[in-house]
């Protein structure tokens, strides 16, 4: 009995090894991609592509950490699991030089102009000007999002200066409401919620020479009214920063145009971000560019195949039905389509702010700086060190990380 | 007259009972709610019963997730490595346990094992990680069963060994005079001894198999290969809006088959642990 | 003689090739890789950089705060679960009816997997449709932000941890006080002790196995914890809640940083050695002592 049993047991684990082993033959591509709304407007398109190259395509959505993660291990690797990664573009540089992607242009997939230049620009290594390694597939780019009628209940026209967006927090939490809702989880969120207002009152990460500047006169400023925010305003992750900005408990926050797509009653909407810090400053750029970008593993076993859906799902075709199930455009074409347009309202917004937007800094030790400035900016709001001994620690750990 | 008294005495305790039940059970309830509304509810009508009910996110999830094939893979790793751990850890532990064996460097060896026990996991993973990209097995499940192998193995053994010391050993001397072989004795004298703690001990190892996380994070890239607690994580995901319904869906079928353990096995675990805890 | 000699071996061998090959050559690269500045996707090949990521190591705030943190957390985390668990059992067992199915809906926290424990709370915990934080606005409270708040964060992550574990702690005390043989309760009473101190002669030293067997497994399970934070707050706020696996995950594994998660891998298992000497010494005795009789 328990030798049959074994028996058994010893078949089923053959049997398991080889459908694992069988189970990938060259007529599926697996793309590791950012869960979400990036998943389900692929899944929507993807049947086309199927059908035409007799083909699976299996798309697997993990939360941003993860996916980072996993593509990162797979890559030395050598049959990778995934055909095609999305990549979040401040990664560009790190999985370009670590051989993650293969060079697109021996693929023979190029970049036409109809993709947005700062989006296209993301996709090269070096930056701007080098070989092309990924395609644009989501063109986030992050914007003020705020109630609308709650700014109008209390004559606010939408804040030009983050000294007016401090006004009308204080303001409106004198109402009750919550005056503007950060994103302040260690890591990844808080800096890119931060980097905006640091941007607006002259601040910057690097110098030209990539020494550390967040212990910047101005930089200080942009930390205080961000703590000031805070204290009128909440700290909320995603999901609550989307519906307490749009049922108005909250008024103002950045955000990202994949969390949200506003229907015609929305109350809630997007605007440039206020790219200035005070009333009469200079205005700065302070649109951040947060595409997700898709190419091909250098290690994926069918690269020919890969490359052709990747031109499949970039085409301007396939984004303008993925935009009817959450997708956010990258060709010009696409957002200047009038009946698209005509539909959702935030698309000449939200193509401007592209052309507008600024990256954040190139280097492949991007995501050691984000840990090392996320921790610093979180010990700050949560009051456990002062701003300025944050900010200068902060200063000094990225410096050491950028030896 | 008595049982009034009982009865009335014994009214502060059911209180305090009714606390730990429901501080343990509300959780369980609560994710059952989120699975059975619509997504809608979910977030405007807040209430403690369900304002609607709707099976979508139960069969979403296996048509839109395939959470089947997590469901597969678990088990097969579950099944796997377990069947590996116990039938060598058993072995193992017998031999170490029981004094007509005399091992060398059983001390070393010992403590070897106990070592593998209490180091943390994380200093293994990431070599082992490359070593097994080193010999190309990271397509397929092998370095997730080893890895399940590695966890339990320890447990198993260091389980075990205080049931096999306790095995008298006039029993063992006396099958040994009767001509039995060193198998025949193992297998057919010593192992029904100690049946209540090879139950027990499956049962915990397989938890620990059912849940681990740590290793799947790390040695599984494959879609095809995702275990439970990975799919499940991954459904839940920051910075996009997370669905609650199906997370909460996947949640109540990751906890069905160690639920069924508890009703039905749980007899097992408690003799097996009693037995154990009164020889350790 | 030589038979069995051949049958120990066998029966040993599975178990000493599979530990060597998953326990011996993972320990001995990463002490390797503790010293070099090995980084998963360099293209050259890793450089000796001797003690300096041992140095960068103990030296950084962050991994400080995860050793307190780690210390802390287990801590805590073992007296409330041994002391909550011991007090369920007692009450428990003094039931004289539905024990059975009392006992079975009380483990059920510890039997699901960590990371759906920590998905469930999520939803809990959450600020606006969380049930807790609407639980709370009933009476007048403003929503709390659990996982976000420096105040909270630690103590939830905490409260959640004694959640799923006091009943597995409740188990193993139930199960020994099941074995406590009645006739010493019996002559105590007829000697006249009352229950305070007969639950200190006589119950208390008859479960001290399975008392310090809970200690045990507890104390090596929170030592290591990683799943709960990782997913609920990744380490934040202001790293309050940051462990020591949380950290070696992000530096090695999530910033790729081998060489110096390695280091920070083996200043943890050193940690660990220094808090099981004692134990294993006892594993051993108790081993050793058995064989001897």
């Amino acid at each position: 009995m328990k030798k049959r049993f074994a028996i058994l047991l010893s078949l089923v684990m053959m049997v398991s090894i080889f459908t694992a082993c069988s189970a990938k033959g060259p007529d599926r591509l697996v793309i590791a991609a950012r869960g979400g709304s990036h998943v389900t407007a692929m899944e929507a398109v993807k049947e086309a592509f199927e059908k035409e190259h007799k083909v699976k395509v299996e798309i697997i959505g993990l939360e941003a950490a993860d996916l980072k993660q996993k593509v990162s291990l797979d890559a030395k690797n050598k049959q990778g699991a995934y055909d095609l990664i999305m990549a979040d573009d401040p990664w560009m540089p790190e999985f370009s030089e670590g051989g993650i992607f293969a060079n697109l242009s021996k693929l023979g997939v190029e970049a036409d102009d109809d993709f947005e230049e700062s989006s296209i620009a993301l996709g090269k290594n070096p930056y701007a000007t080098g070989d092309l390694y990924a395609l644009p597939f989501s063109g986030n780019v992050q914007l003020f999002f705020y109630n609308k009628q709650l700014l109008e209940s209390h004559n606010y026209d939408v804040p030009k200066s983050w000294e007016e967006v401090l006004t009308i927090a204080k303001d409106l939490h004198a109402d009750g409401a919550s005056g503007y809702v950060i994103r302040g989880q260690q890591g990844n969120p808080i800096v890119s919620d931060f980097l905006p207002i640091l941007w607006a009152y002259g601040g910057q990460v690097f110098d030209d020479a990539w020494k550390a500047q967040v212990n910047s006169e101005p930089a200080k400023q942009a930390l205080n009214t961000y703590i000031q925010l805070l204290a009128v305003g909440s700290n909320y992750e995603t999901t609550d920063i989307v519906s307490s900005v749009s049922e108005g408990r909250a008024a103002m926050a950045l955000g990202w145009p994949s969390w949200f797509i506003k229907g015609e009653d929305a109350s809630a909407d997007y605007a440039p971000i206020p790219a200035k810090g005070t009333a009469n400053a200079e205005t700065a750029a302070t649109g951040m560019i947060g595409n997700w970008m898709m190419g091909v593993t250098a290690n994926a076993k069918n690269p020919e195949l890969a490359a052709k859906f990747l031109t499949f799902i970039t085409s301007s075709e396939t984004q303008k039905k993925m935009v009817e199930h959450g997708g956010v455009p990258t060709r010009k074409s696409v957002y200047l389509d009038k009946e698209l347009s005509a539909k959702y309202k935030h698309f000449p917004t939200q193509l401007e702010a592209l052309q507008n937007s600024v990256a954040r800094p190139r280097t492949p030790k991007w995501s050691r700086v984000e840990e090392a400035l996320g921790s610093e900016l979180s010990a700050a709001i949560a009051g456990t060190k002062s701003v300025e001994k944050a900010l200068s620690d902060a200063n000094q750990a990225i410096d050491q990380i950028m030896q | 007259m008595n049982s009034t008294r009982m009865s009335l005495k014994l009214h502060p305790k059911h209180g305090l009972l009714v606390v730990v039940l429901v501080a343990t059970l509300f959780p369980i309830y609560w994710m059952v709610n989120m699975a059975l509304q619509r997504s809608e509810d979910v977030f405007k009508n807040v209430s403690l019963l369900p304002s609607s009910i709707t099976f979508e996110h139960m069969i979403s999830i296996f048509t839109t997730e395939n959470y089947l094939l997590p469901l597969f893979n678990s088990f097969i790793i579950t099944a796997i490595s377990l069947t590996i751990v116990m039938v060598c850890g058993l072995s193992s532990a017998y031999v170490l346990g029981r004094r007509s064996f005399s091992i060398a460097y059983n001390k070393s060896l010992l403590i070897w094992i106990l070592l593998v026990r209490v180091l943390p996991p994380i200093t293994f993973a990431l070599p082992l990680y490359i070593l097994m990209n080193e010999l190309g097995l990271l397509n397929t499940k092998i370095p997730i069963i080893l890895a399940h192998i590695l966890v339990n193995l320890p447990l198993v053994i260091w389980f075990m060994l205080a049931f096999f010391t306790s095995v008298p050993n006039e029993i063992e001397e006396s099958a040994r005079v009767d001509g039995a072989s060193e198998f025949t004795i193992y297998y057919k004298v010593v192992l029904p001894l100690v049946l209540p703690g090879i139950a027990a001990v499956t049962i915990l190892s397989f938890m620990a198999s059912w849940n681990e996380y740590l290793y799947s994070v790390i040695f599984i890239q494959s879609p095809s290969d995702f275990t439970i607690p990975l799919k499940l994580a991954t459904l839940n995901s920051e910075q996009e809006l997370t669905e609650w319904g199906k997370v909460a869906s996947g949640g109540i079928i990751s906890m069905l088959p160690v639920l069924i353990i508890a009703m039905f096995m749980q007899k097992h675990l408690m003799n097996g642990l009693t037995a154990g805890a009164v020889k350790e | 003689m030589h038979s069995k000699r051949r049958f120990q071996w066998i029966m040993l061998a599975p178990v000493l090739i599979l530990l060597t090959g998953l326990t011996v050559f993972p320990i001995v690269y990463t002490i390797v890789n503790s010293f070099t500045d090995y980084y998963y996707l360099a293209s050259e090949a890793k450089q000796y950089v001797g003690l300096s990521n041992y140095m960068k190591v103990v030296k950084d705030e962050v991994f400080q705060q995860a050793v307190w943190n780690t210390t802390r957390f287990m801590l805590l985390a073992v007296a409330i679960e041994t002391i909550v668990g011991l007090a369920i059992a007692v009450l428990v067992e003094s039931m004289k009816r539905g024990v059975k199915i009392l006992r079975v809906s009380i483990l059920i926290p510890s039997l699901l997997p960590p990371v759906t424990v920590a998905l469930i709370w999520q939803m809990m915990l959450s600020n606006h449709n969380g049930i807790i934080n609407h639980m709370l606005s009933w009476f007048g409270f403003d929503p709390f932000n659990f996982l976000m708040d420096i105040r909270i964060a630690f103590y939830a992550i905490l409260f959640i941890d004694v959640w799923q574990w006091t009943p597995f702690a409740f188990l193993l005390i139930y199960a020994a006080l099941q074995a406590v043989p009645k006739s010493q309760y019996e002559a105590a009473k007829v000697d006249g002790a009352n229950s305070m101190s007969i639950f200190r002669h006589i119950t208390v030293p008859n479960i001290m196995p399975a008392l310090l067997f809970v200690i045990l497994l507890r104390t090596i399970d929170t030592f290591r914890l990683f799943d709960k934070v990782n997913i609920l707050t990744g380490g934040g706020p202001a790293n309050s809640t940051t462990t020591i696996t949380q950290y070696i995950y992000r530096q090695g594994v999530y910033n790729l940083q081998i060489g110096y998660g390695s280091a920070a891998a083996i200043v943890m298992a050193g940690l660990v050695l220094v808090f099981s000497v004692f134990y294993i010494k006892r594993s051993i005795g108790g081993a050793q002592d058995e064989l001897r009789h």
